[in-house]
């Protein structure tokens, strides 16, 4: 009842044995919790909170609007990185491999200081929402390239070739055979990025941008009630989170095929 | 066809695999190339496909000469129709789409027409209950056939087999072959580098041996097969006709 | 099945360590980023007027004192969940913060000041409340608690650091920093050329040590312990150690320096 089969074919386990262990799961980690505050002895006040509720509405919208804005331009970001590493003009792909380097080889956070305190000045950018959606995007786009990258090597050359033997030109084989697969292969790892961003986007709350992190942690020095802060917070980007985790895994099993 | 190979010669990486490779053939219908593995059978016959540059050397079909530019070489291989030993198809497109992909976008058809031709020739092949199905779904055998099948729609002038029954057991070996006698029937010209030389003398009119790059021996298939000339020709089939 | 087991080990491991042992130190939270009160000396050891303070309160009570670094925001939280005794950072105290723990009797008298950037045309607290204006507050501070509750036109930045509030106002993306009046004097002095101080307090405060609700044996031994350090001119010898160049600079402007 408790235990699944190890026959790498076989039939997963019903249903309702599934959503039985589930909840056994969930009860283990709930009664963990339940222990540690009980040690703690905690005080909850959750009465303050709700009268900042709005302040977590409005920090939780922020979010999945820097999020997406974030995503969008990283999308664009990665795609033009990923085939300018490719390119035959020299500078370009010898500054997309110095790029994709340094921002995955470096904190967010160190990133975000630099990026607004530093280059934004110098520039004369004031605007800090512009900046730090610019820092993550760049920052995103780094990771989307080299996931896109990879997607566009895998597929096989024996396919290229075969594309050349029945008369695609270069951008027809791009457009017909090597895009539609890439897609396919890239997108649960773009999808888990986006997790990543929303996650990522916590760290904006550094230069005072006005998102979710930022408010729960601003409520929290109005009520010195700090779980009664954060775990909304988590809560706040599970639901973010969760379906795109999600759709990954639908998308995963969907498009498998075997080569 | 008139077939003409003049002085071909190519290197990969300082490595010598085709050396003057000369050969002219008035009116031929089926070209048989065989020959010991690594011979340059299938790099010939990659150049005559338009996929690989010859280092020097020409190539004539048909009166017209191959000029090897990209931009040429993009027009000689929508006339030539190439089957691979193996990953012909696309996997992300079901058989039906493999075929009417190059109708479509290389030759010009429209849609409709397109998969109207791709039907006609799944039907002729047997293949018309796997229209719908990605190469994954199928057997080797049928992966083959769907691939000869895309070759053989575009109407080439040409059809090029590399192998293409060695990564398939028997039995798949056999439909493909009948697929390929089927072809030799219908009057269509080909140049088919194989092992399998019972079949090779069956199908073929005209035979050149290769081994290390260079033609050993040229020639009607049964004077070949029969009574070879070239000593090397005659322990290669030895050989290969042990068992 | 192996893991399932080392796993259920582990876990029951982490539980039976979590029982709370009973504690013979006094543990001091304090923020040890707040020169001269909490700061760290070249070797990174706990020092300033509040360390010194702490361990006078240790020998005055026979216990031997820990200082526990813990941000400005946490410190009312670890109070309340007993990971530390006291709090000893320079922390006003406030009727909110009244609520979730007992304060004792003042030690310090001060008020909130601003630090002004160059370019900004503030000269008072009046001109900053107006629609434009960007001012700048270290989160969980009463200068945050100030700006939540008056200002209502301009713009609030809420910060992590004291330093991040520091830059914004130097490089002038800030128009204001509402902080206490000696970090304010020491900011100005670091930062001459681009920023200027309004050195009367708008808003008086006192500071005092926390300690937890309902602790009320601690908090009459703290209250007995000040009141014993003052009559010895104990706070007057912290003043010249540390606090010798303010106590001037104080004296020549003409502000009343209470210490």
């Amino acid at each position: 009842m408790f235990i699944a089969s190890n026959e790498p074919d076989a039939a997963p386990p019903p249903t309702r044995l599934r959503a039985l262990n589930f909840a056994l799961a969930l009860l283990l980690v709930t009664l963990l919790f339940y222990f540690s505050f009980q040690q703690v002895n905690y005080h909850w006040d959750w009465a303050g909170i709700y009268k900042y509720r709005s302040k977590f509405i409005q920090g939780w919208f922020n979010t999945i609007l820097i999020s997406l804005a974030a995503l969008a331009l990283s999308i664009c970001i990665g795609l033009f990185f990923a085939l300018a590493q490719r390119s035959r003009v020299l500078p370009l792909r010898y500054f997309s491999k110095l790029y994709i380097e340094v921002v995955r080889g470096t904190p967010l956070l160190v990133q975000i200081l630099i990026f607004f305190y530093v280059v934004a000045n110098a520039f004369g950018v004031a605007n800090r929402y512009l900046v730090g959606i610019l820092t993550l995007a760049c920052f995103s786009g780094a990771y989307i390239a080299e996931i896109i990258r990879a997607g566009i090597e895998s597929v096989g050359r024996s396919q290229l070739e075969s594309a050349k033997a029945i008369g695609l030109t270069r951008a027809q084989t791009y457009r017909y055979v090597v895009f539609p697969q890439a897609l396919r292969q890239t997108l649960p790892p773009l999808a888990g990025q986006f997790v990543s961003l929303i996650k990522d986007s916590s760290l904006l709350s550094i230069i005072s941008i006005n998102e979710f992190t930022l408010n729960a942690r601003e409520v929290n020095s109005y009520t010195f009630s700090t779980l009664e802060s954060y775990l909304p917070l988590a809560a706040g980007y599970l639901i973010l989170t969760l379906p795109v985790s999600l759709w990954t895994r639908h998308l995963e099993k969907r498009h498998r095929y075997e080569t | 066809m008139k077939l003409s190979l003049a002085a071909i010669t190519k290197r990969f990486d300082g490595h010598l695999v085709l050396s003057d490779v000369t050969l002219a053939l008035e009116k031929v219908h089926t070209l048989a190339l065989i020959g010991p593995s690594g011979g340059g059978k299938s790099t010939l016959l990659r150049i005559i496909a338009g996929l690989e540059f010859p280092d020097s050397g020409a190539v004539e079909i048909n009166g017209e000469h191959v000029l090897f530019q990209e931009e040429a070489l993009l027009r000689h291989r929508r006339t030539v129709g190439t089957v691979f030993q193996a990953f012909n198809l696309f996997p992300h497109l079901t058989a039906l789409q493999n075929i009417t992909l190059p109708l479509e976008k290389v030759h010009g058809h429209a849609t409709a027409e397109a998969e109207q031709i791709a039907r006609q020739f799944l039907a002729r092949f047997r293949l018309e209950k796997h229209g719908e199905k990605k190469p994954a779904e199928l057997s080797g055998g049928q992966r083959q056939r769907v691939a000869i099948a895309r070759a053989v729609s575009i109407k080439p002038k040409l059809l090029l087999f590399d192998e293409p029954t060695s990564a398939l057991d028997p039995e798949m070996t056999a439909e493909v072959l009948d697929m390929i006698k089927q072809l030799r029937e219908e009057g269509r010209d080909f140049i088919l580098v194989t092992h399998e030389m019972g079949f090779a003398r069956q199908v073929a009119d005209q035979v050149a041996m290769l081994a290390d790059g260079k033609i050993m021996e040229a020639g009607a298939a049964a004077q070949v097969f029969e009574s070879p000339a070239n000593p090397a020709t005659r322990d290669f089939l030895a050989k290969v006709l042990k068992y | 099945m192996k893991l399932a087991w080392l796993t259920l080990l582990a876990a029951l491991c982490l539980l039976s360590a979590c029982s709370q042992k009973p504690r013979t130190d006094l543990v001091v939270g304090m923020e040890l980023n707040y020169p001269p009160f909490e700061m760290t000396d070249e070797q990174g050891h706990p020092s300033g007027v509040s360390v010194d303070l702490a361990e006078a309160l240790g020998k005055y009570l026979g216990r031997s004192v820990r200082i526990e670094n813990t941000p400005f925001d946490g410190l009312i939280p670890a109070l309340k969940t007993g990971r530390i005794d006291l709090i000893i950072s320079s922390m006003t105290a406030t009727p909110e913060r009244a609520r979730s723990i007992d304060f004792s009797d003042f030690y310090v008298k001060t008020g909130l000041c601003l630090l002004i950037a160059r370019s900004s045309s503030v000269q008072s607290i009046e001109d900053l409340d107006q629609p434009g204006r960007v001012v700048a507050v270290k989160n969980g501070t009463t200068g945050h608690t100030y700006a939540a509750q008056n200002i209502k036109n301009a713009r609030v930045l809420v910060l992590d650091q004291e330093n991040a509030c520091v830059l914004e106002v130097v490089e002038g993306k800030a128009d204001a920093f509402i902080y206490d009046q000696l970090s304010t004097y020491q900011n100005w002095r670091h930062h001459e050329d681009t920023t200027r101080p309004v050195l009367r307090p708008f808003q008086q405060e006192s500071w005092a040590v926390g300690v937890r609700k309902g602790d009320t044996n601690l908090l009459s031994q703290v209250n007995a312990f000040l009141k014993d350090f003052r009559a010895k001119g104990g706070f007057e010898a912290l003043g010249d150690r540390h606090l010798k160049e303010q106590k001037e600079a104080f004296s020549k402007l003409g502000y009343p320096f209470y210490f």
